[in-house]
């Protein structure tokens, strides 16, 4: 039904086609493909996107019914670390058009401005300490004791890598917010003294199948992997669990150290509210897929919605930064965006 | 031989071919990387150790492989049962998983979910993230190109040369190590190079069970990923010099034997 509305409308737009739609017209409902739309301006080929890993389910969801709406595009979708997914395009120069990042500030930092002018956060996410039934102490822990737990010799618990994943180093920063949520001093280095080395993992997305097979007991993922996983977890205080923007000056406060732009050299990442950043890739060699796609991501009741049902809280509208950035971004998406900081 | 005729330039073009296909790309790789950042990648203490951990696990996951595997070649070379193709084709399996599989195979068994995790566990046998867990990858991803290796020297040796020995009064013990051993040892230790050449590369199964110790192939992705392609080609570079140098010795010695015998 859709479909034949979305003809009627187009006929109405093409008027010097119309008498050539119209005989199309019938065929149309039966070749989908070939709806008289579409057939004229409708975008095609491969679309090729990097995203982080936290996104893959709300993705695969967005791909099913992107390529139901566009069957001419074939959407590519690479999973990997925010930060791998940037190093891509900057350093091993695959063609991508579209990078999605588990945290904006990735593209701030790896793509602009070379590869990219612009970024729009469009959702928001927060950390939760993820656990099975089989965990130690699974029928005991609750959000008032959990630090201790996690400080109990024989507990397994780990968390991805801060110099790779945002995931990483935002469970590091949970920890270090609530020593002083908890007004109990030490309580950082006494965690991380019961986390050896070996629990950490490239992506936190990896840190899942540890669980499900019991080699781990306690991981720290964002909510959505939790909800998307069917996990057990802990739902912290909003004071620590940098899910809501309102408590950014206190989750500023957090602050982790991480490997700077060469070995050796190290670079402080101050704490703020998890936030999702996508953008398109300058040189994308699918225009107009990539426009057609954000366009359906960005709308609020397209794919906007389905991170939403997977407890991934979209921001609606999304946002840019600046009156300059939004000026930047293609004209069709303008409208899905407004200006706020 | 058969110089000069349409056939011999399609085996030389062939072969120019296949040589271009491995080096451009090697070659690209080695040279990219300044003077510099390679004496500066050569004295980072992390990057050695994980090379160093890369050949040492290698070479322990080929030791384990030819212990068990060597009496597991024979029996496979010297008799003849129904199911025996089944048997060989379970050795061959390890080759074709991908490699992320066998990780997540062998990191479920290990877990606290399995019977065999929680005896483990119990001894306080580690698989994740430890030396175990990375020897215990290789020597399944490795065992195969041993076991086959060592399989066809035996097979090559005619029983008749056993038999004599047995005949003449030694024990089976005797026999083997005596007789069978001296002539099929140049096809086990290729199978020993095989094996510890596949364990060096492998990459997908070892990271999913240990990220932390690195071993170089691991650390070259954690370079790259944290800073970039100009700070993993140097890691990249040394890892494929030092390998190429312990495989190339091991090449020369049993070339060298060859001539002897």
């Amino acid at each position: 039904m859709e479909l034949l509305k979305n003809n009627m409308e187009g006929r109405k737009t093409m008027k010097t086609l119309l008498k050539r739609l119209s005989v199309l017209a019938v065929s149309a409902v039966f070749m989908t493909v070939l709806s008289p739309v579409h057939s004229y301006a409708a975008p095609k080929g491969t679309l090729t996107m990097f995203h982080a890993g936290s996104l893959s389910v709300p993705f695969a969801a967005m791909e099913k019914a992107f390529e139901a709406k566009y069957p001419g595009i074939d959407l590519q979708r690479e999973a990997s670390g925010s930060q791998q997914a940037a190093r891509k395009v900057t350093d091993l120069k695959k063609p991508c058009d579209i990078v999605a990042s588990a945290d904006y500030k990735v593209i701030d930092k790896l793509l602009i401005p070379e590869s990219t002018t612009w970024n729009i956060r469009f959702a928001t996410n927060q950390l939760v300490l993820c656990y099975t039934d089989k965990s130690a102490y699974a029928k005991e822990v609750n959000a008032g004791n959990w630090y201790t737990i996690l400080q109990k010799k024989g507990v397994v618990w780990g968390h991805s890598d801060p110099n790779l994943d945002p995931c990483g180093y935002r469970s590091l920063m949970v920890l270090q917010l609530a020593e002083k949520h908890y007004k109990i001093p030490g309580l950082y280095d006494k965690l991380i003294a019961n986390r050896p080395k070996e629990n950490i993992r490239p992506k936190s997305v990896e840190l899942v199948s540890l669980l499900q097979t019991g080699n781990m007991d306690y991981a720290w993922e964002y909510l959505s992997v939790a909800v998307q996983h069917e996990l057990k977890y802990i739902i912290l205080p909003d004071e620590i669990n940098l899910g809501n923007y309102k408590f950014d000056d206190l989750y500023s406060e957090a602050i982790v150290k991480v490997t700077g732009k060469e070995p050796g050299t190290f670079m402080d990442i101050k704490g703020q509210s998890c936030t999702y950043g996508v953008t398109m890739i300058k040189d994308a060699p699918n225009k107009e897929a990539a426009e057609a796609f954000l366009e359906y991501m960005l709308d609020p009741e397209g794919g906007l919605k389905i991170l939403k049902d997977m407890g991934q809280p979209p921001f609606v509208p999304c946002r840019v930064p600046t009156a300059e950035m939004k000026a930047m971004i293609p004209a069709g998406l303008q409208k899905l965006v407004e200006v706020k900081d | 031989m058969f110089k000069k005729e349409l056939f011999f330039w399609i085996t030389i073009s062939s072969g120019v071919v296949i040589l271009a296909f491995i080096l451009i790309p090697l070659v690209e790789m080695m040279t990219a990387p300044s003077m510099d950042m390679l004496v500066k990648t050569f004295n980072d203490k992390d990057v050695m150790r994980s090379i160093w951990l890369s050949i040492y696990t290698a070479g322990l996951a080929a030791l384990i492989s030819f212990i068990f595997g060597t009496p597991f070649a024979y029996l496979l070379a010297r008799t003849d049962f129904t199911g025996k193709r089944l048997v060989e084709s379970i050795i061959d399996l390890p080759i074709v998983i991908p490699h992320p599989v066998v990780g997540i195979a062998i990191l479920s068994v290990a877990g606290k979910n399995h019977w065999i995790g929680q005896i483990m566990s119990e001894l306080g046998i580690r698989i994740m993230g430890s030396v175990t867990g990375i020897v215990t990858v290789l020597v399944f991803v490795g065992l195969p190109f041993y076991v086959n290796a060592a399989k066809n020297g035996f097979e090559s040796i005619s029983p008749r040369l056993e038999n004599v020995s047995r005949s003449l009064g030694a024990s089976i013990f005797g026999t083997f190590f005596r007789v069978t051993f001296p002539l099929a040892w140049r096809s086990m230790l290729i199978g020993i190079i095989m094996c510890s050449a596949r364990a060096i590369s492998e990459f997908g199964a070892v990271v999913i069970v240990a990220y932390h110790p690195m071993i170089a192939p691991v650390m070259l992705y954690e370079r790259f990923e944290g800073y970039g392609l100009r700070y993993s080609q140097p890691v990249a570079m040394w890892l494929v010099s030092i390998c190429l140098i312990l495989f190339l010795a091991l090449r020369v010695l049993t070339l060298r034997s060859k001539k002897d015998i």
